[in-house]
């Protein structure tokens, strides 16, 4: 009995040990049709190397926690990491990630490339970008026209065309998203900055609580009226399944969605979705850049092979590929590729939005501040305070944040 | 070596072992948290625990948390009592019954969480979709997506996860009852509900303290369901003060502050676990 | 209250226990379609099996598997080698004055720390000892975690057996340690077994340690690998209850072979305790 025990326990011990085969290179990437493409080519570039890539999926929040603490902790576990660009400030923070050696070509969208460099727009590049998502609006044009109007081109008419189209066609004129967090935030900037805000002024103040930043959210809750309830509660794919479903005319949203919108197997309204511009309403209206990007932290220990890999898969021809896939791609040659424009119609529009798309502030503490943002709006949203309430408290914690950032 | 240390020698090979790997993993990492805690950029601070004093998100969290506790456990003690009278009374099948209502508490925190998260989607789970099928118009019952009813979701998966494990103990507690008190009262033609309530449950204090001396200090520092069902939403509805460390700690990468917190957390734990067990050691 | 009420009671409460578990495994096997289906489908589907394929085929939830099991399997034994000597030393040793409660009370308190306020020392722990994204560095962790609960539960097991049969063993020239090997822990089977599955469930279910510590395929457990499967966008909701099924089938499989170990064991350490 004694001998089986022990031989069991070495057994078991040496199962403990590290494993031998190392792969050639840990890619950590976002569980969701952003990190699909990628892990596709991951893939596909393990198989022409002959080598073995490890995946690492990951849900977003715990994404970044993860690359957070990999990065901080300089541990090398990740070779190549994929990132939400307003992670970047974070991440790239104490040279925690290795410059790139070679500069990006410019068949990149100055854009995209923008928020890759440290600082922004001018330094260095520590990340190559390569999904190139910024909002689009999508609106049902086939019910717009019926009514006689045309996409909406401000916010008022949004408005307007969501109390008109749901009354006639008893749906949501509106679907907004809206839970705590990332999710609210993301979908309130484009609002926001339309009505004339700004998070921070020029010496990096916050002046959250501005007369148009009231108004702005004001309409937000005016805008919520129109919204199928639990929309304080929905993300990405809520909003998509009332598109998709055809309870709700108009929302935000982005291209990652474009292709669900016209597959027959999963969409009622196949054809009928406009993709449009940024409604404006004082200023201009202007998308939210959301570009995931892809860069190698300092500490990786196969930093040569990370390089190889991020130059093979956002060259042209691999970026086109993923465009199949139905990536959005960051270099121009992708958009205005013929067949591409072809097959898929919203591209102009796409680049439209990309080229002319604003990244969110650019500070390693975006994380917080979206966090408590996140948390004021959300209050607002549900009732329990008022505008003015929610945007004065987040006014004093972000600048509570920022204090402790110095 | 003084003549008691000389006593207790034999016994220390047998305990060293032990000792020593705790030791190591719980009191060292204890004592370097407190150094974290106390340290900022310029050394030796006591910002974090002024933070700690002034922040209302921390207090809400903390307050939430008591609240998921006392109302949780207050079901959980019901049920199970409810239960272990129950299942104790049966003439057949005891083991069976037993046997299938354990099932909820061994499964893994998080796999209780998906389960939920399946039942409780809004537009297509099944408990939606079953009162809907009954009739019911479900569009406002958005369980964990809604700020009002969030916490309350979430404290009934706890409910249905943890109540087998007070009905466990409560039975365990049952099951060693003298039978003579209890055998003498039914021939004295005492009801049902007076021998509960005046052999039974004072015979069954003991094993009651217990489970709710358990049951507590795990409420308190829960979070693998919450993690997954909510992540702490909607809004701030359901963060608990575990949650809302592990952010500072992993998401504003914030040790120090962090550090401050648990050791507020830890500071309750043992006062609230302190007076349960006097309260334990005075019922008897 | 009638025997058949009775019955109904405690059938209805068993199948408020069971149906959410039921209901997990019929999504892990139905059909895309089925799985919204309305009204909700519970036994009238098509199964298939594409959901387990698709989540271990691709190799990664067979490597969290492995993991949780070697995990699971080698820090449960290291607590029961700890464990049950220290148990069986607080039992049986005659301490001066108090200390032998108070030993027991300090190994038990320790499994009163809240995991979050250990869980960044620890965190820099591993990672100067090279145990960051290893299950070396779990098993030892969860080492910590089971011990109390081992010495605990045994010590009550160890008060229950008179020492005169050690004693008698030891006559006849057996050492101490002989003794406890040979004639007591036989006794103690029962608590022994459900010490042990006990301390397997808690290693399997763990999950924040195992968050916090694993960064990639080579250490992360089954808990970790499903919670990394409940995104934002598109819950891929048969992958990931494929996955749940399996990480709750040998834990349920577990308890139901030694339920009455678990059961007995269990309350004995309660009432005892």
């Amino acid at each position: 009995m004694r001998a089986w025990v022990s031989a069991a326990a070495v057994v078991l011990l040496a199962a403990c040990g590290r494993t031998a085969s190392s792969p050639a290179l840990t890619i950590a990437i976002n569980a969701g049709v952003e990190g699909d493409a990628l892990k596709t080519a991951a893939n596909e570039w393990a198989e022409r190397n002959g080598t073995r890539v490890e995946i690492v999926e990951l849900p977003y929040a715990n994404l970044f926690e993860k690359e957070l603490l990999d990065l901080e902790s300089r541990t090398g576990a990740y070779d190549v990491i994929m990132m939400d660009d307003p992670w970047f400030p974070r991440l790239v923070d104490k040279g925690n990630l290795a410059p790139l050696e070679r500069q990006p070509d410019e068949d990149f969208l100055t854009s995209c490339l923008d928020v890759c460099r440290e600082p922004y727009r001018t330094g260095t590049f520590y990340a190559l970008p390569y999904v190139g998502n910024s909002q689009l609006f999508f609106c049902r044009k086939d019910l717009l026209d019926k009514q006689g109007l045309g996409p909406p081109a401000t916010w008022d008419e949004v408005l307007g065309a969501a109390k008109k189209v749901g009354a006639a066609e008893k749906m949501y004129g509106y679907v907004m998203r809206a839970a705590p967090g990332n999710a609210v935030v993301t979908d309130f900037m484009p609002l926001y900055w339309a009505f004339g805000a700004e998070m921070f002024d020029g010496n990096g103040q916050p002046v959250v609580a501005s007369k148009e930043a009231i108004e702005s959210v004001r309409f937000m809750l005016e805008l919520g009226k129109y919204s199928p309830p639990g929309y304080t509660g929905f993300n990405a794919d809520e909003v998509s399944a009332h598109l998709l479903q055809s309870t709700a005319a108009m929302s935000i949203n982005w291209p990652a969605w474009i292709a669900a919108m016209d597959d027959p197997a999963r969409s009622k309204v196949v054809g009928k979705i406009a993709f449009t511009q940024m409604p404006s309403a004082r200023r201009k209206g202007v998308a939210e850049l959301g570009a995931w990007l892809l860069a190698i932290p300092g500490a990786s220990r196969n930093k040569v092979r990370a390089m190889e890999f991020l130059i093979w898969a956002t060259a042209a021809a691999q970026m086109r590929q993923a465009a199949l896939r139905g990536n959005p791609p960051t270099r121009r040659s992708v958009f205005m590729d013929a067949a591409l424009r072809a097959r898929f119609r919203a591209f102009p529009a796409q680049l439209a939005s990309l080229e002319t798309a604003r990244p969110r502030p650019r500070t390693p503490q975006w994380n917080e501040i979206e966090n408590a943002f996140g948390i004021y709006l959300s209050q607002a949203n549900a009732g329990s305070i008022s505008p003015e309430d929610a945007l004065a408290r987040a006014e004093q914690e972000i600048a509570a944040i920022v204090r402790r950032g110095k | 070596m003084t003549a008691t240390m000389r006593r207790a020698w034999p016994g220390v090979p047998w305990v060293a072992p032990a000792v020593l790997l705790l030791l190591a993993l719980s009191i060292y990492p204890l004592i370097y948290s407190v150094k974290v805690s106390l340290t900022g950029p310029g050394g030796f601070t006591l910002a974090n625990y002024t933070r700690l004093a002034q922040d209302q998100l921390f207090l809400r969290a903390l307050l939430q948390t008591l609240a998921y506790t006392a109302v949780a456990l207050a079901i959980e003690f019901a049920l199970g009592l409810v239960l272990a009278l129950l299942v104790d009374s049966l003439v057949h099948g005891r083991a069976f019954f037993r046997a299938g209502l354990l099932a909820p508490m061994l499964l893994p925190p998080v796999v209780v969480a998906v389960i939920w998260r399946l039942i409780y989607n809004p537009q297509f789970g099944v408990l939606n979709g079953t009162l809907r099928t009954a009739g019911f118009d479900t569009s406002r019952l958005t369980w964990t997506s809604g700020e009002q009813s969030a916490l309350l979701s979430v404290i009934l998966v706890d409910v249905w996860e943890w109540t087998p494990f007070l009905f466990l103990l409560l039975s365990a507690g049952l099951q060693a009852l003298p039978q003579e008190p209890i055998e003498a009262a039914r021939m004295d033609g005492a009801t049902g509900w007076q021998m509960f309530r005046d052999i039974v449950a004072p015979l069954l204090k003991p094993a009651m303290m217990l489970a709710i001396l358990l049951r507590s200090m795990d409420l308190v520092r829960i979070f693998d369901q919450i993690f997954i069902l909510t992540q702490g939403g909607p809004g701030f509805a359901t963060e608990t003060m575990s949650l809302y460390i592990y952010r500072t700690a992993f998401r504003f990468f914030n040790f120090g502050y962090a550090a401050a917190m648990s050791f507020l957390g830890l500071a309750l734990t043992v006062v609230f676990a302190r007076s349960l067990v006097k309260l334990m050691r005075t019922a008897r | 209250m009638k025997s058949a009420a009775k019955y109904a009671l405690a059938a209805l409460a068993l199948a408020a226990a069971l149906a959410p578990v039921y209901w997990m495994v019929t999504i892990s096997i139905k059909r895309d379609i089925d799985q919204f289906a309305f009204p909700p489908l519970w036994f009238h589907f098509q199964p298939t099996w594409q959901h387990y394929i698709e989540s271990f085929g691709d190799g990664s939830f067979g490597r969290y598997l492995w993991n949780s099991t070697v995990v699971a399997a080698v820090s449960t034994l290291a607590a029961m080698l700890a464990g049950v000597p220290a148990a069986y030393g607080l039992a049986r040793v005659r301490w001066p004055g108090d200390w032998s409660n108070k030993i027991g009370f300090w190994i038990l308190s320790t499994r009163m720390l809240p995991p979050i306020v250990t869980i960044v020392p620890m965190f820099l722990m591993m990672r100067q000892v090279g145990l960051l994204n290893s299950r070396a560095g779990l098993v030892v962790i969860y080492t910590a975690f089971n011990l109390p609960f081992v010495v605990w539960m045994m010590q009550g097991f160890f008060r229950e057996v008179p020492s005169e049969l050690e004693e008698a063993a030891m006559m006849d020239g057996d050492s101490r340690m002989g003794a406890l090997v040979r004639v007591v822990l036989p006794v103690v089977r029962p608590g022994l077994a459900a010490t042990t599955v006990f301390c397997l469930i808690v290693a399997w279910n763990e999950f924040l340690f195992a968050l916090i510590l694993t960064q990639t395929g080579a250490s992360m457990t089954l808990p970790v690998g499903i919670a990394s499967r409940v995104t934002q966008y598109e819950i891929k909701w048969g992958a990931m209850s494929a996955a749940g099924v399996v990480a709750m089938a040998p834990v349920l499989a577990f308890a139901a072979l030694s339920q009455r170990y678990l059961v007995r064991g269990l309350s004995l350490g309660a009432v005892k305790g």
